[in-house]
């Protein structure tokens, strides 16, 4: 279990520090741009493509820190048994949105790695399997992720919910 | 028929996310589910999902948001906030409740470099509490400048729920910055006269004193020259850059991030805390583009069934005066603000509520601006505000309680809401700055 999660971090980590990257691609082709007359080719690609794979790199942790935005006004009023139940609910409909995920991307993913889908003009050409399979992959992360917290829930080995909604409150308080 | 079903999809909707479903995935399922009962086809329901996680914020505009609030994440852990404090502590030596005001006017500079009000409330509450406290300022009084004035984080750019607005209405992310400015500048003098009058009034809640905070040595005199140096570069880098179009927000976004990172460097960040800085941005960052994504789904399924006309019909069709319609809306966002966070407020509402509001006849920035303060108020508001859990979970006084943070914050959600009804009846001062943009 230790595993997935030491996982999910690590790819966090990196799409967290992928973002610094895109500021310094975003510097380099204002200044090559303004000083050189020298933009840097496929920056908007780069970008837009990046920030896709960000996201979705970012979900997997977001999933097993309970960072995912939600209320928990009527969990609150619940005895402990009844706020698992609220959980495990969240949690069936979190694996069955990823699983969709899963179902809709596979396809898309298949037919652009073997056609060699690619878009961008002239001489730059970026594949999009790529970004295709990284919503893939971390979406099949993802339905697991909301799978183990079930089970984990149900064997008593999650740290008991945040009283307040929203991610941000551990934030505030490290 | 198609509005029948989103508007069943609606209701669904409110009682998974009151049930505690993760907002994103609630969006996201009764999405596909309204998309599936009204079209039939589990497949066409299934590849709206799969094409939305990939087009959705498939553009280089939303690069921002991650890097603002890497930008912001830089800044606050730079120590740069304290500098900030401090000097404002210096320079307004002679006004009563000056430590508060110096909060609010630390506030309204630090707004300009972080995108999300979180941020503020949490670098405040460790800075601006502890010093009030030693100097005798009543409890509620501190604790309400702290909580009150981080909701200027969100309309002074760069700002996050500002983005969103932007994204969700097509309107231009440049045009809605710099639309937030007056309005920012507005409220935290509105925020000032309420610290003044209260004071002078009552001296006991704000024991007036005369020597500074820290007595300017050099080493001081040398940190508050590079953190207020730094801030004030960095605000014209963002703000100026986007104002006179040599920047697109994108590249403003870019250009903040490494600044702020130079910054953090220069006042002494290692690399330990430059990757909790990266790190930390990432956790903020990841579920907000996770709702904005499900969050086109949710349009997409209005959009389908035709919904937001059909809900457009049933408030217009009302017939009342444009302002009783405006104060349901503010109803529903003071509601929605008790149970759920900012970004997702907007995604939810905005959609419907903006056309509602164009067909009325109001001016789109001002009624932009009016929407983000009156939800940013509701993050003031028992039982759930945000800010006010942020403020607790981040003071370094554990005597500190809930309750005096939500009635210390009282006066200021007043003059939030008060501030909203003077942008919305008076839509030049959101208008003026973007009509002078190069």
């Amino acid at each position: 279990m230790g595993a997935a999660v030491k996982l999910a971090r690590s790819i966090h980590l990196v799409s967290a520090f992928w973002t610094l990257g895109l500021a310094i691609v975003i510097m380099i082709d204002v200044i090559g741009r303004s000083l050189f007359s020298m933009p840097l080719p496929g920056t908007k690609e780069i970008l837009q493509n990046s920030v896709v794979s960000i996201t979705f790199l970012q979900l997997p942790l977001a999933i097993y820190s309970g960072s995912q935005l939600r209320t928990s006004i009527f969990a609150d009023a619940m005895p402990p048994f009844g706020k698992k139940l609220l959980r495990t609910f969240a949690g069936i409909l979190g694996v069955g949105l990823f699983v969709g995920l899963v179902l809709s991307t596979w396809q898309p993913f298949l037919d652009a790695y073997r056609i060699g889908e690619y878009e961008g003009e002239g001489a730059l050409r970026v594949p999009t399997w790529p970004v295709r399979g990284a919503v893939l992959v971390t979406s099949v992360f993802g339905t697991f992720a909301y799978l183990t917290m079930i089970v984990l829930d149900w064997q008593d080995k999650l740290n008991p919910d945040l009283s307040a909604p929203g991610s941000f409150l551990d934030q505030g308080a490290d | 028929m198609g509005g029948d079903i989103a508007l069943y999809m609606l209701g669904l909707l409110i009682v998974f996310i009151l049930l505690g479903v993760h907002i994103g995935v609630a969006l996201a399922i009764c999405s596909a589910l309204g998309v599936w009962l009204m079209v039939g086809f589990l497949d066409t329901a299934l590849s709206i999902l799969g094409n939305t996680a990939y087009e959705a914020v498939r553009k280089d505009v939303f690069a921002v948001i991650p890097l603002f609030v890497l930008m912001g994440d830089f800044i606050g852990r730079s120590g740069a906030a304290g500098d900030l404090f401090r000097i404002c502590d210096r320079t307004l030596r002679r006004l009563p409740g000056r430590l508060a005001i110096a909060t609010i006017a630390g506030n309204t500079v630090f707004a300009a470099v972080t995108g999300v009000s979180i941020a503020s409330a949490a670098a405040f509450s460790r800075i601006a509490y502890p010093e009030m406290k030693k100097v005798g300022y009543k409890q509620t009084f501190a604790l309400g400048a702290v909580a009150g004035s981080a909701c200027l984080g969100m309309l002074i750019p760069p700002s996050v729920l500002l983005i969103v607005w932007a994204v969700l209405t097509e309107m231009s992310i440049g045009a809605l910055f710099i639309a937030g400015l007056l309005p920012g500048i507005m409220l935290a003098l509105l925020f000032t006269t309420y610290v003044i009058i209260a004071a002078a009034r009552n001296p006991e809640i704000a024991p007036p004193f005369a020597e500074a905070l820290v007595p300017l040595t050099k080493a001081e005199a040398r940190s508050e020259l590079i953190g207020g140096l730094g801030i004030l570069g960095l605000v014209l880098l963002v703000i100026g850059g986007i104002w006179t179009g040599a920047f697109t927000p994108t590249e403003a976004a870019g250009f903040g991030a490494i600044g702020a990172l130079i910054i953090g460097v220069i006042k002494g960040m290692r690399w330990r805390d430059i990757v909790e800085a990266i790190f930390q941005a990432g956790r903020t960052t990841a579920p907000i583009m996770f709702l904005l994504i499900t969050a086109q789904m949710y349009s997409k399924l209005l959009a389908f069934g035709g919904a937001v006309n059909y809900i457009q019909g049933l408030f217009l069709g009302l017939g009342a005066d444009p302002w009783v319609i405006i104060a349901m809306m503010i109803v529903v966002w003071i509601i929605l603000g008790m149970l759920i966070d900012s970004v997702s407020i907007i995604l939810l509402t905005v959609p419907i509520f903006a056309p509602i509001a164009m067909a009325l006849g109001f001016d789109p920035l001002a009624f932009a601006i009016f929407g983000i303060l009156v939800i940013e108020a509701g993050l003031l508001t028992p039982p759930f505000g945000l800010l006010v859990y942020t403020v607790k979970g981040a003071v370094p006084d554990p005597s500190v309680t809930l309750g005096q943070i939500f009635a210390g914050s009282t006066p200021y959600f007043l003059l939030i809401l008060l501030a909203a009804l003077i942008v919305l009846s008076m839509p030049w001062l959101s208008n003026w700055l973007p009509a002078l943009m190069m």
